[in-house]
């Protein structure tokens, strides 16, 4: 049947996107449709559950470090997924705890995503409260000062911009902190 | 259906064309000359962000040159000035010659390689400007996505008008592929470039995968397929080997590919079932890759000895060998064990480099050598350097993806040993970051020298006339 694809042009057209449309429309415009939990913010207040918490929106100076985040390219080297293997959990975790695992309903407000796809430096998806603020200053600075063998760039015009610089962080503080995973609150500033 | 015939049919309408038309191939040129410029500018920038990897200091406190900024870039310099310009140019030779007719307009044409030139220096500036749209491949701010829709419309309107007035009724593979990627291509930049922007989170990612993948998989494969099957036969002088087995491979990767988006992120935050169907998807390219492969292979029967001397088809037949590889990778990367291991590692890159330079670059620069003295009416300048750059950019890509795969999947096993502390598997990798960049500068070699013979050719034409 395809065969009439060979010479008439009306026909190839159709048949190929035909074929494309069935995968395109499947994967894309039904699975939103299908699994709630993509638009639907993270709530939970039954710690049988699972960790409890609550996803909230951005501030106005946590979206102005996000796009800091977004222009600087630290997603090209910093995925935000903790994913459903046993080494994510453990080091996303914290001091002997692990964190739970990353579910579609904490990335709601998320714009652009930052999934990222290549982790050349460690996983962002749980950092949310592991460093206070002056570390984040000094690392920014010069990340091989706190971590020999890092291959970070140094960022030191965003270390010199107080106000880029209280944002970023202020941005990096909330990741994964919808679910409040850590024992007893120990998150540092 | 009988091969025979099938042969005979793909024979004439291949080797005919061009006979009675003179085809002015302004548009090619131009499109072919300015992507050969930016392979060797985006070179330039891919060698320095290898070296960053070993010499993290470097240029490091100039906000306009970090990794950050560098990469994407590449990313996009590689992509839509280097590949995406030099297919267009060779699409424009080709199609007039498969349809018996010339080009429906030139000046279009060449308005669409300006146009393309405009889109391509403003990326340069928009990115090292930090102004970036944070997702992959669609980096770029939304005035340029208008632009290049712009440019598509033009290049897809030029290209069916031709195919529409052509000669020959029957229609080669490579006209299918060019058709299928300008209409699929059209879908899935406004998907991934427009309609994310309506979305966000998991939803987003999912769009923006589709996307990515895509890229990949229904603009650079369908058009780099479309170069293989018109310079393959080309440039060994022998006939395809068979037409069923090239529509077999064409209408399977045009249902099957665009499933895969989601394998992006298996094991990550996106419903499972959409993670196995993508796998299941994933898989089942092996159909439409191991068709075409094997009647690239089948066509160079009892021609292999061709190779020792003809670097056009040198090119080609290792870029077939090098998508095999890399339509072998993906498949195994979706399943989940393998990408529990591999997924985030430098073994990606390796994949991706392997696709995109080993497969596409090489088809596009074997279409380059062969038409360019062509198109110029005179020799190439230089069949020694030609072969010179065929070596140093096999050598160097060799060192890039093998030394890649092997330090991503020991990384991997590293991450998976929850023992050994995060920084310690960075510090492990630098000896393969080290082997990276020098393959680097091979491959870097191998584009001045490819660029300088080209360049040379086209500048001594005059005086090197002979008609090819």
């Amino acid at each position: 049947m395809l065969r009439k694809a060979d010479s008439n042009f009306a026909f190839a057209v159709g048949a190929a996107l035909l074929f494309f449309f069935i995968g395109g429309i499947l994967t894309t415009v039904v699975p939103p449709l299908v699994d709630k939990s993509w638009s639907k913010p993270f709530e939970n207040s039954d710690p049988s559950q699972g960790a409890t918490g609550k996803l909230v929106a951005y501030t106005e100076r946590q979206l102005k470090g996000r796009a800091i985040y977004v222009r600087e390219g630290c997603w090209y080297c910093h995925t935000q997924q903790t994913r459903t293997l046993l080494a994510d959990t453990v080091r996303s975790g914290w001091k002997g705890v692990r964190s739970p695992i990353s579910t579609p309903d904490e990335f709601v407000y998320d714009y652009p995503h930052m999934f990222g796809t290549k982790r050349t430096g460690p996983d962002l998806s749980r950092v949310g409260g592991k460093y206070d603020t002056q570390w984040h200053r000094t690392h920014f600075r010069n990340p091989r000062d706190l971590v020999p063998g890092s291959i970070m760039p140094p960022f030191p015009w965003i270390v010199e911009n107080p106000e880029e610089f209280t944002a970023l962080v202020d941005y990096i503080q909330t990741l994964g902190r919808a679910k409040n995973w850590r024992p007893n609150g120990d998150y540092e500033k | 259906m009988p091969e025979d015939t099938s042969r005979v049919q793909a024979s004439p309408s291949i080797s005919a064309g061009g006979a009675a038309v003179v085809h002015e191939d302004t548009t090619a040129k131009w499109f072919l000359i300015s992507s050969i410029a930016y392979f060797f500018i985006v070179g330039i920038i891919a060698v320095t962000i290898a070296a960053k990897f070993v010499w993290p200091q470097l240029l490091g406190t100039v906000q306009y040159l970090t990794y950050g900024r560098l990469r994407p870039l590449h990313v996009n310099g590689m992509l839509f000035g280097w590949l995406l310009a030099a297919d267009m140019g060779l699409a424009f030779y080709l199609i007039p010659r498969l349809c018996g007719v010339k080009l429906w307009s030139e000046k279009l044409g060449v308005a669409t390689a300006a146009l393309w030139n405009v889109i391509v220096l403003g990326a340069v500036v928009m990115l090292l400007m930090g102004y970036n749209q944070g997702l992959e491949y669609a980096e770029l701010p939304t005035w340029e996505d208008v632009l290049v829709v712009i440019a598509w419309i033009m290049f897809g309107l030029n290209i069916f008008m031709t195919i529409a007035s052509r000669k020959y009724d029957q229609m080669y593979v490579s006209i299918w592929y060019i058709m299928g990627t300008i209409l699929w291509t059209a879908f899935v930049y406004l998907t991934g470039n427009f309609a994310v922007l309506f979305a966000t989170g998991v939803n987003q990612a999912n769009l923006n995968w589709m996307y990515v993948h895509n890229a990949v998989g229904l603009i650079f494969t369908p058009i780099g397929l479309a170069l293989a099957y018109y310079y393959i036969p080309k440039a060994s002088n022998s006939p395809l080997h068979s037409h069923k087995l090239s529509m077999i491979g064409f209408w399977s990767l045009a249902f099957v590919y665009v499933w895969t988006g989601a394998h992006h992120m298996l094991h990550g935050p996106i419903s499972q079932w959409l993670q196995t169907i993508s796998i299941a998807f994933s898989v089942m390219l092996l159909i439409p890759v191991w068709a075409v492969v094997y009647n690239f292979f089948a066509t160079m029967q009892g021609q292999w000895h061709q190779l020792r001397e003809n670097v056009p088809l040198k090119f080609l037949m290792s870029g077939v060998v090098f998508y095999l590889l890399t339509c072998f990778q993906g498949p195994m990367h979706s399943l989940r064990t393998v990408n529990a291991i591999v997924s985030k590692t430098d073994w990606i890159p390796g994949h991706a480099h392997m696709a995109v330079l080993g497969a596409f670059s090489f088809f596009a620069i074997a279409g380059t050598y062969y038409t360019v003295p062509r198109m110029f009416k005179c020799k190439l300048f230089s069949d020694t350097l030609a072969n010179w750059s065929f070596w140093f950019l096999m050598v160097g890509g060799l060192g890039f993806f093998v030394t890649l795969w092997l330090g991503g999947f020991w990384q991997g096993w590293q991450w998976n040993n929850v023992s050994i502390p995060f920084i310690d598997t960075v510090k492990a990798l630098q000896p393969v970051w080290l082997v990276r960049f020098f393959s680097g500068i091979l491959m870097f070699t191998g584009i001045v020298s490819f660029a300088y013979n080209i360049l040379a050719t086209i500048v001594g034409a005059k005086d090197n006339p002979e008609a090819a």
